[in-house]
């Protein structure tokens, strides 16, 4: 049926090419422009019926089902609940503080920030359920039926708890989210169940926190070490110019390189231990990227949109769809009679909430 | 009349995947398997869902995962009666790229039009009322930072009567804060800074300001850049934030810079209807330019920096005014000595006013 090499070891498979997808993404960025952004729900909703449809698992492709109209939609109730409100109240606020009532306007504004804090929350959960409802494999989807407000309030506290003891706990409050997101979910009759641990998190963390920590203390010897070599600059002429060019661009590659790469170390055992603890019924997975896969595919990321002077910025959602079933393992058995339809609720719209904190990926 | 296609089919209850022929009856068709045979649906209900490699995927209206593929070349008879492909979405799909393309930007250039011209015919049909009560809402008591004495508000009294015709629209105040500046608010409210009153020599140099900020309320300038601000922020709420932000910060200034210059315009012939000589104003603005550095940089720097700022460059203004002398006139000071020193000290005077110091206006 493909003409592509089989590899049975894998359940999911990519058949996408970024040809196919510049025929996609081209069009898209033309008509978003000329819309003023508005086509972009649209854009968003081609791409992924692309993505979609050419990622297969086990035999059959699978098929985003979401229109872009349930994300114009979204994104509108977004801006009449949220956006609209938090205007007013900014205005409010400005005319408090005009009349000398600072006070009064700071609480104003604490509370503004309250529920954009909860807000980010629920909407994380939203969009995956959207995600999950919208998307079908064998004519199943999946979905939850918990709207996610729940979700919105622990996610304010767990976050609250991780960065408290000088945010030593962030590891725990990211993998105890994901697994509280993934445990309300659902494909077809099938919870999945998540029970990732954090645990084994904590060394990559304590690297990526002790980092700038390093680099400073780093820094501040090689400079300490140079001053005192500073009579012998006659001796060494070019030398000390060179070991200052040294410093400084060290200093520069750890502002802009090495911190944003020790965040991806970390960041790829995070998602392997996070996908690593996903069931779904008799189905368990795996994310096989390491680390050094995520620094080479964050890299090429970088070459590619600095090398097209941002146009290949428009193929970032085809390279990170490709990179995640690239590495995505599933194991197990899937009996197809007992896998029948989702009953959870579909809810009308899409990602409003999340598209208006502008925060993106599963 | 009957015929038989194959087919791949889910029929959305479980994920087992059927090979069925399509047995077509007139407007309807059966799923025909070895020992089953569902149906009948009717054409009318079956959607077009997406595009898997060659194949056209179908749904059905009502039945969630319902799927009926149709892989190789499909008869043109079973082609007649299924729904058109869809690539785009409904209008771009209808138009075409090219002619979509076209047409949405002439759509969009419409709306920004609307939004940039409508202002000006719809400030004055917002109500009086509306607009005190913005002027309320935002000014108030200005937390208690506004002074007052009798002679000084005698003085600022006369000032605005000789500059108005209909003073009593108007809520000139003077606000205890330390700022070269003045400003026009909703409701007809005008405040001038003491700062401004400390840096003026003359009275005139302070008739002028004030006749420029008249001239906003008068000419409903900030009803108009309210509903304008408004308007962008809807149009452009579809563009990613930051871009969005810079190009209605470009089209809401370069109105901004002919409400100026309309405010200008309206300061010198209320201030030769009064008798007051533009002679202060114009050595008011020849020490501002000095302040902001216009009065040094060439004439094309200048216009690129006059072009991109609300307000005209104080060198032009100050010419503005300097060109309105009328030779031979016979010009009065707006004020009588006593009267401009009681307004001139009027803050330091009121000793209950509260000090304008943490006032922090952006």
């Amino acid at each position: 049926m493909n003409d592509e090499p089989l590899q049975p070891h894998s359940a999911f498979r990519f058949h996408g090419s970024w040809q196919e997808f510049a025929r996609i993404a081209f069009p898209n960025l033309l008509l978003t422009i000329v819309t003023l952004g508005i086509y972009r729900f649209w854009a968003t909703t081609r791409e992924r019926e692309y993505l979609w449809g050419k990622t297969e698992f086990i035999d059959e492709r699978l098929e985003w089902t979401g229109r872009g109209i349930e994300l114009f939609v979204g994104f509108v109730f977004a801006f009449l609940l949220i956006g609209l409100p938090f205007i007013v109240i900014q205005l409010v606020s400005q005319g408090l503080i005009f009349q000398g009532a600072p006070v009064l306007a700071g609480l104003l504004t604490f509370a503004m920030f309250l529920s954009l804090f909860y807000l980010t929350g629920v909407a994380y959960f939203r969009a995956l359920r959207y995600r999950l409802s919208r998307t079908y494999w064998r004519g199943i989807r999946g979905g939850s039926d918990d709207p996610g407000f729940q979700y919105g309030l622990a996610y304010m506290w767990k976050t609250v708890l991780g960065w408290l003891p000088i945010f030593l706990m962030v590891p725990w409050a990211m993998i105890s989210l994901w697994n509280d997101r993934w445990n309300a979910m659902s494909f077809g009759p099938h919870r999945f169940n998540a029970n990732a641990e954090w645990t084994p998190l904590m060394k990559r963390y304590l690297l990526f926190y002790l980092v700038p920590f390093v680099i400073l203390i780093g820094g501040a010897i090689l400079g300490f070490s140079m001053a005192a070599s500073g009579d012998m600059a006659d001796v060494l002429g070019g030398t000390g110019m060179a070991i200052g060019a040294i410093v400084a661009i060290v200093a520069l590659l750890s502002g802009y390189l090495i911190i944003p790469l020790v965040a991806l170390i970390f960041y790829s055992k995070y998602f392997r231990l996070a996908v690593g603890g996903l069931r779904l019924h008799t189905l368990e997975f795996e994310f096989r990227a390491r680390a050094v896969d995520w620094v080479l595919f964050f890299l090429a990321n970088m070459v590619i949109i600095i090398c097209t002077l941002g146009i290949g910025y428009i193929f970032m959602p085809y390279r990170n769809w490709k990179f995640l079933f690239d590495h995505m393992e599933a194991y197990g058995e899937i009996n197809v009679n007992e896998l029948t339809q989702s009953e959870t609720v579909v809810t009308k719209h899409g990602e409003g909430l999340l598209d208006a904190f502008d925060v993106g990926a599963i | 009349m009957s015929a038989f296609f194959d087919a791949v089919h889910y029929d959305g209850q479980s994920a087992v995947k059927r090979t069925v022929e399509v047995q077509v009856i007139g407007q309807q068709f059966y799923l025909l398997e070895t020992e089953r045979r569902s149906g009948p649906f009717a054409f009318a209900d079956v959607a077009y869902v997406t595009k898997q490699g060659e194949a056209d995927v179908y749904g059905l209206d009502g039945r969630d995962g319902w799927r009926l593929t149709l892989s190789g070349p499909v008869p043109s008879e079973l082609t007649a009666l299924l729904p058109a492909p869809r690539k785009y979405g409904g209008w771009v799909d209808r138009l075409g790229l090219g002619k979509a393309a076209i047409a949405f930007t002439l759509t969009s250039a419409a709306a920004i039009a609307v939004v940039l011209f409508s202002p000006q015919w719809l400030a004055p049909l917002i109500p009086d009322s509306v607009d005190d009560r913005l002027g309320d809402a935002l000014v108030g008591d200005f937390g208690g930072r506004f002074c007052h004495m009798p002679a000084g508000d005698a003085a600022l009294n006369k000032l605005v009567a000789s500059l108005d015709d209909a003073p009593q629209d108007l809520r000139v105040e003077v606000a205890n804060i330390d700022m070269l500046n003045a400003v026009a608010l909703p409701g007809g409210n005008v405040i001038l800074f003491d700062g401004l009153l400390k840096q003026a020599r003359t009275p005139d140099e302070v008739a002028g300001v004030l006749a420029h900020e008249i001239g906003h309320v008068r000419q409903k300038h900030v009803m108009q850049a309210l509903l304008r601000q408004m308007g962008l922020a809807v149009v452009l709420g579809g563009v990613d934030d930051n871009s969005g932000a810079v190009v209605n910060n470009i089209l809401a200034m370069s109105y901004s810079r002919n409400a100026e210059a309309e405010a200008d315009a309206h300061s010198m012939k209320v201030m030769g209807n009064a008798n007051i000589s533009p002679v202060g104003t114009a050595s008011f603005f020849d020490r501002l330019s000095r302040l902001d550095g216009s009065a040094g940089t060439l004439k094309d720097n200048a216009g690129i920096t006059g072009y991109l700022s609300s307000h005209p460059l104080s060198v032009a203004r100050k010419d503005a005014f300097e060109k309105s002398i009328v030779k031979g006139k016979n010009y009065k000071p707006a004020l009588t000595p006593a009267e401009w020193t009681e307004l001139k000290t009027m803050c330091t005077q009121d000793r209950k006013v509260k000090s304008g110091l943490g006032f922090d206006f952006n």
